[in-house]
């Protein structure tokens, strides 16, 4: 890589960039604009609401059932407070509130103490649901302090007491937040959300520009003939997104800060020695700069698939609903920073955002979440490399947009990656919904339906509209024998090796016990062992095998086989929906995939995948016999050094499977 | 010089077949001549330039150009063409002085050999009202010269230019032509391709006729048309389609 190259691009792009108003509009210009406006604005619209609630009218029903001078006493000097009008409550005071004519019921009534001391209640009735109501009780409240004050004063008085023993237990709250504390908790809350958008949007108006707006203006075959070499322009345009997504970050705290800082000082909040919270925006920042190189990364990629600019921020859209949605974690107040949380992208830079705020955040925490961040971007830089490298990816022109008439012209056509996300997320919404429902009638009977109505049927139902052989689609073709034979071999150490990655993640980062307690209802057996192997092994087996080894690789096979494995195996990972056994699950989904593409029968995959699950039932099944304990340790956990027979099996059958099968049966 | 030696490109049809773009295609372009590739719309001219320019990657074969192989020497390839098609896209927000020196930064040129270019090229192309103007502000014609100057920064002594009139004005049209004759006169070597029989006719060498992706004929014009005994280039490129249309019928009938 010629770096010197790199800079010229960069150099260029950069300065292009910011000759587009449009750029220069939402990265610079907005974020000025908006965040003062907001603020300021909520600011003096909050302040007016609550200045026309404390003057507004209100209407008071007094029961008054003492009626002596006390009483009066106390009546009048409720009426002291402006605007209120003190009515005696008459039969109909009840309905009246209810219709919200008046906001409050006072009731006086007093009895005698053993000491001979009359005393007096006052009831308030209100309504904590009602501002309104609210700001009644909090003045009606003062004033009746104010009675008391007055009574106890006379009455000391009257016994011939000093009146300063009343101030005989001062109690003074201090408050330890320092103003920047305060400032970081409101902060906290909401600017992790707003950063982690703008981040996105900044970057995403550049990207979809560098690449796919090259292709659009048909620039781009001119750049890759003169004297630059890919590499160099890949990283030049990765740089200036980086620069504008940061620079955008950058103006974003500031903006954001001094609103804020308006802000506090205007509700009157101390803010004598707060300065800027100057080095929380430092380490937020370094914190940022792996996600801004890694939202940039996603986007150039995504910016050089598309054929048009059009494209581009259509498929940039998904990227921002996800990104949002977990950013809004930082609105969650039971949700902490941890290790574990550390690990996903977005989210831990949200809550380590929200830490940050209040000063409360562990430097472990910082460096889990820039090296993780900064893996994933190694992994998408990589992969936008690959990319710009694709002449069918960079020079793409043939209509594989998949609608509707152009898979009645090419039935084929249905298999775009398009319609693969769209029929995941049906499937997925399903699920979610419908199938979970079931599961809480009943959940055997929930399971079973789940496996046979949402995720087999239909597969099996597009087939036939498509009028498709389902046999060469599905690749439901009978098996050689020794592959066959050598299944047994390949799932069952699979099988233990990805429990026993599963263990170690959970001593790492130990799972929720709700979880596992739910996880062990699923094997507790209240029902014949064949019926339960029935449903949690071979249902599972042939029906998930039909949709995921079957008919998903067929939609993204135009990436090639190994991409096609891995998406279809991180979508089968995603359809469990279950954060904790996301990479076992992954891991299994690449070893089926590899053994129905590789072998061109998905009978292999099938019953690779119920040996896979009857095993676990297998374990808990048989968890009380003695004889299991030589495998299984007291707490339920497989021995590690189960790990090392199981890993000689797996290599050698793996070794042999692969030698006698070929590649050939993928390519029909 | 480009020497083109049983070239294949292939890219793969959705069926999992494969469409040959460029079918082993060999021809030569000497220094100082200019070569036609002459084809209809889709006979595999724009890919083969492609491959030459080192965008696409061939399948098969390889080419030379300048003796640097394409495959092994993608750079040197580049330091060495010059590259103008019809349809060329420029940076609209870029000036024009800043859009040929950023080409010309890529190729490694000092900024001071850049400007003495740049200059002598605004004098010869009569550019010299524009040169600190936006290019989303120019006319056609003066985009089309901005194109050349950047397409020739670097003097290289090979050119190719992909249909370098389609879509433009006559008159525009006539500056390119005049430009790719001053290239020869200068000893580059030119390669052009074009579907325009006349175009091909008044400006080439040599011509290289290639159909669904295979070279037909190759040869001066006089010696083609003594092959055929046909005088209008027209009939000429007709007679090969038909041979070759026929001889793919007689293959298909032998098995």
């Amino acid at each position: 890589m010629n770096s010197k190259k790199v800079m010229i691009v960069y150099r260029k792009e950069l300065m292009e960039v910011l000759r587009d108003k449009r750029t220069l509009f939402t990265t610079l210009l907005l974020p000025v604009i908006l965040y003062p406006l907001l603020i300021v604005g909520f600011n003096a619209i909050m302040a007016r609401q609550t200045g026309v609630l404390e003057k507004k009218s209100a209407s008071v029903a007094v029961q008054d059932s003492v009626m002596n001078p006390v009483s009066m006493a106390i009546i009048e000097k409720l009426a002291e407070v402006e605007n209120y009008t003190i009515l005696p409550a008459a039969g109909n005071a009840q309905s009246l509130y209810e219709n919200k004519d008046i906001q409050a019921i006072v009731s006086i009534s007093d009895s005698l103490t053993a000491s001979g001391l009359t005393t007096y209640q006052v009831y308030i009735q209100y309504d904590t649901a009602n501002e309104q109501s609210m700001t009644v009780y909090s003045r009606l409240k003062d004033k009746l302090a104010e009675s008391k004050n007055d009574l106890l004063h006379e009455q000391l008085e009257l016994r011939g007491v000093h009146t300063d023993v009343m101030e005989i237990l001062d109690v003074r709250p201090i408050d330890t937040a320092s103003s920047q504390r305060k400032m970081g908790m409101i902060l906290g809350m909401f600017l992790p959300y707003i950063m982690i958008i703008m981040l996105l949007t900044g970057a995403s108006v550049v990207a979809a520009d560098l690449v796919a707006g090259e292709k659009e203006r048909k620039t781009l075959e001119t750049l890759m003939v003169s004297g630059v070499g890919r590499l160099e322009i890949v990283i030049g345009k990765y740089l200036t997104i980086i620069t504008l997504a940061m620079l955008n970050l950058v103006v974003n705290l500031f903006s954001i800060s001094f609103s804020m800082r308006y802000m506090l000082s205007q509700a009157g909040m101390d803010m004598s020695g707060a300065s800027l919270p100057l080095k929380s925006i430092f380490i937020l920042l370094a914190a940022m700069l792996p996600l801004a190189t890694l939202f940039s990364a996603i986007l150039l990629s995504l910016s050089t698939f598309s054929r048009n600019m059009k494209e581009a921020r259509t498929y940039e859209q998904p990227l921002m609903m996800v990104s949002m949605i977990m950013a809004m974690i930082s609105f969650l107040p039971a949700i902490e920073m941890s290790n574990l949380m550390a690990l996903i992208p977005v989210i831990n830079i949200a809550l380590l955002f929200k830490a940050v705020m209040i000063e409360e955040y562990q430097i472990s925490h910082l460096l889990i979440t820039i090296g993780s961040t900064l893996i994933l971007d190694v992994f998408a830089i990589w992969a936008t490399i690959k990319l710009f490298k694709t002449e069918s990816i960079l020079f793409r022109s043939d209509d594989d947009s998949g609608g509707v008439k152009a898979i009645k012209k090419n039935k084929a056509s249905f298999f775009s990656p398009y319609n693969g996300i769209v029929y995941f997320s049906i499937a997925l919404l399903l699920l979610y919904y419908l199938g979970s429902y079931w599961q809480t009638q009943d959940l055997w009977q929930g399971l079973l339906k789940t496996q046979i109505i949402i995720i087999a049927l239909p597969v099996l139902l597009i087939i036939r509209m498509l009028k498709l052989k389902s046999r060469d689609v599905l690749r439901l073709k009978a098996p050689k024998l020794l592959p066959a034979a050598l299944i047994p071999f390949i799932a069952i150490p699979g099988a233990i090796l990805v429990a026993i990655l599963a263990q170690i993640i959970n001593a790492i980062y130990p799972f929720p016990e709700q979880y596992l307690e739910n996880l062990t209802r699923l094997f507790n057996m209240d029902i014949p062992i064949w019926e339960s192997f029935l449903i949690v092994a071979v249902a599972p087996g042939v029906c998930e095998e039909l949709l995921f080894r079957g008919l998903f690789p067929r939609f993204f096979e135009k990436f090639g086989v190994k991409f096609s494995i891995i998406i279809t195996a991180l979508l089968f990972a995603a359809f469990h929906l279950d954060p904790f056994r996301f990479v076992p699950v992954f891991l299994l989904g690449l070893l089926l995939g590899y053994l129905t593409l590789r072998s061109g029968s998905i009978y292999l995959s099938m019953f690779s995948h119920a040996l896979n699950n009857g095993l676990a039932l297998f374990f808990t099944a048989f968890a009380t016999q003695p004889w299991i304990k030589v495998l299984i340790s007291d707490s339920d956990n497989l021995h590690y050094w189960v790990a090392l027979p199981a890993a000689i099996v797996f290599g050698i059958a793996m070794y042999i499977f692969h030698k006698t099968t070929g590649e050939k049966p993928c390519v029909e | 010089m480009i020497k083109v030696q049983n070239l294949v490109k292939e890219f793969p049809k959705k069926d999992g077949s494969k469409f040959y773009a460029v079918n082993d295609a060999s021809f030569i372009a000497n220094d100082g001549e200019i070569v036609c590739l002459l084809g209809v719309n889709g006979a595999g001219k724009t890919t083969t330039m492609r491959v030459l320019s080192t965008v696409f990657q061939p399948s098969a074969g390889t080419a030379e150009i300048q003796g640097w192989d394409i495959r092994t020497h993608p750079d040197k390839v580049r330091e060495n063409l010059g590259f103008l098609s019809g349809d060329t896209g420029l940076y609209n927000r870029l000036r024009v002085h800043e859009f040929i020196r950023y080409f010309g930064r890529l190729y490694s040129i000092g900024d001071a050999e850049i400007n003495r270019r740049m200059d002598e090229m605004a004098e010869l192309l009569d550019m010299k009202d524009f040169m600190d103007k936006k290019i989303e502000f120019l006319s056609t014609g003066m985009k089309q010269k901005v194109s050349i100057v950047r397409s020739i920064i670097h003097d290289p002594p090979v050119m190719i230019f992909d249909e370098p009139t389609s879509g433009l004005d006559i008159l525009t049209a006539r500056n390119i032509v005049s430009f790719i004759r001053s290239c020869k006169e200068r000893g580059k070597c030119v390669l052009f391709s074009t579907h325009i029989m006349r175009e091909a006719e008044r400006l080439a060498d040599r011509v290289v006729l290639i159909h669904k992706g295979k070279i037909l004929a190759e040869g001066t014009l006089e010696a083609l048309r003594e092959a055929t005994s046909q005088t209008d280039l027209d009939d000429i490129f007709i007679h090969y389609v038909n041979r070759s249309n026929l001889e793919t019928e007689v293959q298909a009938h032998e098995f």
